[in-house]
């Protein structure tokens, strides 16, 4: 890069990778990979600028199709990594990436202590409703009863309400996309990038391989954008049932949004009045003044 | 060298740690080296826990099995304790109308020992003093036994007290009242201490723990996150006592992964983050370790031992840990386990540990044990000038920045594996920090030829990382000296003691003993485990007549690195995996069987000599 870049606003092109998609046919992984760069661009970050972290699953096939500072983890367990390097740098936005089958199981402690903590970060969840890169196992928010791959005659297990569960934990930031819609997405991930806690965002995606239950047709059909409907995002109750209640139309847009918690790094009492960042801080400490309680 | 122990035990909870806190503090700002220990068992209240002072005028770092002086705070103290009494040792108990068992009272006639009971309660009920003051007034007791001055304990006590003034007030009459008192019967009674030492009096009196955060700050560690696991806590709990000076970012985590996950990703953005657990909260860590190896993110663990499988022996100590740490997690990567001996090393070794993390691009696993997590040693102050913060191939200035390319990052035909690394948020080309298998971009790329070019990048740093370890550290006959300097000398060894961590330190005091002063005996300390060094040992191995390892666990399981890495075998072994430390007189006649048979000999031949007579 060199000055005269610089000076121009950052581009989509800026966040090109000459590494090849390999997603299915009809992903819906390419509309939101497409809507992350749109909303990089648009909010004018460029590549240096942002951390991008992903889970394992075929979300994460993308953490080499784009550029930016990126990660790409074990399963599950990409939330506490992604709050780990924004504590360590606040100047630096971070966005994590999971999918539906590692975040609602393996990771779902750490989804749940991610809200609780209010990190702030944002959280873009790649709902499928099944495991697509282990070939379509049932995941936790797949249908009960559907059949999958193995699981023939459906799952035993109850579907987990993950709606009903990000509501208990008294978010932040809750919004809902569909992969068939960037300029809806684009609005959203600005939204969520923006926010000042943790800002959790449920990518509903087409996976035409494995899920032939919540299609592309499915979800083109029933989605809708809430706020153009004239939804406030600060109606908890009308939030809750707008998040909840998707057996005819699915309310997509930010459903809610509060900014008057503060976020962890904001409530750590040390922290208080700092300039610096964790990463600027690195050198060798005289701790003598700590020792001489110990003489 | 003259050592006297101080025992005291009762129930957790009880005031067991605050009597032997004080009266350590009093006597090392007296000029006395002190080491405590102590044992607890795993829960709050109650139970039976003793808290053990070994003191000096000479540096001590190792507890005795035998006590002069046994202070039951209660009457199962009076049950458990009394075969640890050396001859004519002291007994203080609170229990009234006690009556010895017939075998007790043989004990105290052979080996006339003096019983005095501290009527605590007469004297709290004629102060108008509560219970919790019945410590302040028996430590006072123990402060006259010790034949020192009244005023240093009270200025000691003050310290505590000094805004609460009716508190204070009261707790300078126990002291009164405890220091005068005389046992009718006995009369006055004092525990002969060697002259002190004034030398001791500005030194530090600090846990294995503490020590690990003091060293963890001086690094330059600005974020802390942990879950709670014994022997780790005490490290937990010093970093966020400390959070309001230190201004770091500390984080008590859901578990031990996430703990490991939020270091890990601290450390990728470039600030220095520690964590630390013990035993199977170290398995929730290692995926995380296998992570860190793939990425080259570097990172460092201390795992504090206590004994397994499973939860073990919650709050005993042992060195079971040594091959978890050396070969758990999956994949085969570069790493590098430290481990550290006491509380010198604790603090030093940090700011090593992530020097060496920062240089390879690594993993570094820095072993503790309960032992040192949490005995108290007399410290001098930490040198705080000679710690280097080398960060190795981190690329921060803008110019350079600029001029990298993506490929830099993992570039595996870099100089000894290690490439250039930058940190997100700099302006420069970016990368994929990529835990699949990937190429010098950070993009997968699962070729054959990448595979294995990748693949020998990562290993290739154990090379670089091995010949730049440090050796062993070898102490002849108490005396430390460099490994080289004495190769040289060509005496025989009649002894060569192979050990590592919290063994370290008590082997040292049983070189010192009086038995043993003088003897040729060796001992080979390992810090560095992981890639290990065996060339030094080897070559002491062909000139010594017996070699004997001595560790804290079940299998040997230095030994059995030190076959792997160089055939060497150790069959005579000094293991221990009861939970307890190797404590002094045990540890001195393991020794001392294994030097019987060859000391007429021996005593005639000249001393060995070493470099540094007077460490």
């Amino acid at each position: 890069m060199n000055i005269a870049l610089q000076t121009q606003p950052p581009a989509l092109s800026d966040y090109y990778s000459a590494t090849k998609c390999i997603w299915c046919d009809g992903c819906g992984n390419y509309g939101i990979w497409t809507a992350v760069k749109y909303a990089l661009v648009e909010l004018n970050l460029r590549p240096w600028q942002v951390c991008l972290c992903y889970d394992v699953g075929c979300h994460g096939n993308g953490s080499d199709k784009i550029e930016g500072y990126r990660f790409h983890g074990l399963h599950g367990r990409v939330i506490p990594f992604a709050a780990g390097a924004k504590l360590a740098n606040m100047k630096v936005p971070v966005i994590a990436f999971g999918g539906d089958g590692a975040t609602f199981s393996e990771g779902i402690g750490h989804l749940v202590h991610g809200l609780r903590s209010n990190y702030p970060i944002t959280f873009v969840l790649h709902n499928n409703a099944n495991y697509g890169l282990t070939t379509g196992q049932a995941s936790s928010l797949t249908p009960q009863g559907q059949p999958m791959n193995t699981s023939p005659n459906g799952i035993p297990e109850r579907t987990l309400a993950s709606m009903d569960l990000i509501f208990s934990l008294n978010p932040t930031f809750v919004a809902r996309g569909f992969s068939g819609d960037i300029e809806l997405m684009t609005r959203i991930l600005k939204a969520a990038i923006q926010h000042r806690g943790f800002a959790f965002v449920d990518m509903l995606q087409a996976c035409p391989s494995y899920n032939h239950f919540a299609t592309q047709e499915y979800l083109l059909d029933r989605y809708f954008d809430a706020n153009a409907d004239g939804h406030d995002p600060s109606d908890l109750q009308r939030a809750k049932a707008l998040a909840t209640q998707v057996q005819d139309r699915i309310a997509c847009g930010i459903l809610y949004q509060r900014e008057d918690i503060p976020d962890f790094y904001n409530r750590l009492i040390p922290r208080r009045g700092l300039e610096t960042t964790c990463v600027e801080e690195v050198r060798r400490y005289d701790v003598s003044e700590y020792w001489k309680e110990l003489v | 060298m003259s050592r006297i122990s101080l025992k005291v035990v009762g129930a957790s909870g009880q005031g067991v740690n605050s009597i032997g806190a004080i009266v350590a503090k009093g006597l090392k700002r007296s000029g006395y080296c002190v080491f405590g220990y102590r044992e607890y068992p795993s829960l709050i209240k109650g139970g039976h826990a003793s808290n053990q002072l070994d003191i000096s005028n000479e540096r001590i770092r190792s507890t005795e099995t035998k006590v002069n002086v046994l202070v039951a705070l209660n009457h199962h103290g009076l049950e458990l304790n009394m075969e640890e009494l050396k001859p004519g040792g002291i007994v203080l108990h609170v229990t009234p109308g006690w009556q010895f068992p017939e075998h007790h009272q043989k004990l105290i006639a052979e080996r006339s020992l003096r019983v005095i009971y501290f009527p605590v309660d007469d004297i709290l009920n004629r102060l108008g003093a509560r219970a919790i003051l019945s410590n302040v007034l028996l430590t006072a007791f123990v402060w006259s036994m010790l034949d020192q001055d009244i005023d240093a304990l009270k200025s000691l006590v003050g310290e505590t007290f000094a805004k609460k003034k009716a508190l204070l007030e009261l707790n300078m009459r126990c002291i009164d009242e405890g220091y005068s008192f005389v046992d009718p019967e006995q009369g006055t009674i004092s525990v002969a201490l060697p002259p002190p030492d004034k030398g001791f009096a500005s030194h530090l009196l600090i846990t294995g723990s503490q020590a690990m955060g003091l060293g963890a700050v001086h690094a330059g560690v600005r974020l802390y996150a942990g879950y709670p696991m014994t022997p780790s806590s005490p490290l937990l709990s010093f970093i966020a006592e400390l959070e309001n000076k230190t201004h770091m970012v500390v984080k008590q985590a859901e578990d031990e992964i996430t703990a490991a996950q939020i270091v890990s990703g601290a450390m990728y953005m470039g600030t220095r983050a520690l964590t630390a657990t013990s035993g199977v909260g170290f398995d929730l860590m290692s995926e995380t370790l296998s992570l860190n190896a793939m990425i080259e993110n570097p990172t460092v663990f201390v795992l504090a031992q206590r004994p397994g499988p499973a939860t073990g022996l919650p709050t005993w100590t042992a060195q079971g840990g040594l091959l978890q740490a050396t070969s758990c997690s999956a994949g085969e990567f570069t790493r590098c386990v430290i481990s550290v001996s006491n509380s010198q090393d604790a603090f030093d070794l940090m700011p090593v540990a992530f020097d060496l993390a920062e240089q390879y691009q690594i993993g570094v696993v820095v072993l503790t044990d309960k032992q040192i997590a949490e005995a108290l040693y007399t410290q001098r102050p930490y040198d705080l000038e000679t710690a280097e913060i080398d960060r190795g191939r981190l690329v921060v200035d803008p110019e350079k920045l600029k001029a990298l390319k993506s490929s830099d990052r993992f570039n595996p035909h870099a100089q000894g594996g290690v490439s250039l690394r930058w940190l997100p948020g700099s302006e420069a080309a970016t990368y994929c920090a990529q835990g699949d298998e990937h190429n010098s971009i950070g993009a997968v790329d699962e070729s054959s030829l990448n595979a294995k070019s990748q693949m020998e990048k990562r290993l290739r740093k154990f090379h670089g990382l091995k010949a730049g370890l440090p050796a062993p550290k070898l102490s002849i006959g108490g005396h430390s000296t460099t490994t080289i300097d004495w190769m040289d000398t060509g005496d025989e060894i009649e002894l060569l003691a192979i050990g590592w961590g919290s063994t370290g330190d008590t082997f040292q005091d049983v070189m010192c003993s009086d038995e043993l002063r003088g003897r040729k005996i060796a001992y080979l300390h390992y810090t560095y485990l992981w890639p290990l060094r065996t060339q030094e040992l080897q070559i002491l191995a062909k000139r010594s007549k017996h070699i004997v390892l001595v560790e804290q666990n079940y299998q040997g399981q230095l030994g059995m690195l030190i076959r792997m890495e160089c055939g060497l075998d150790i069959p005579d072994r000094i293991l221990k995996y009861d939970g307890r430390p190797f404590f002094y007189d045990e540890l001195l006649s393991s020794v001392m069987e294994r030097c019987a048979g060859t000391t007429e000999n021996e005593e005639k031949l000249p001393g060995f000599e070493h470099a540094d007579s007077r460490s």
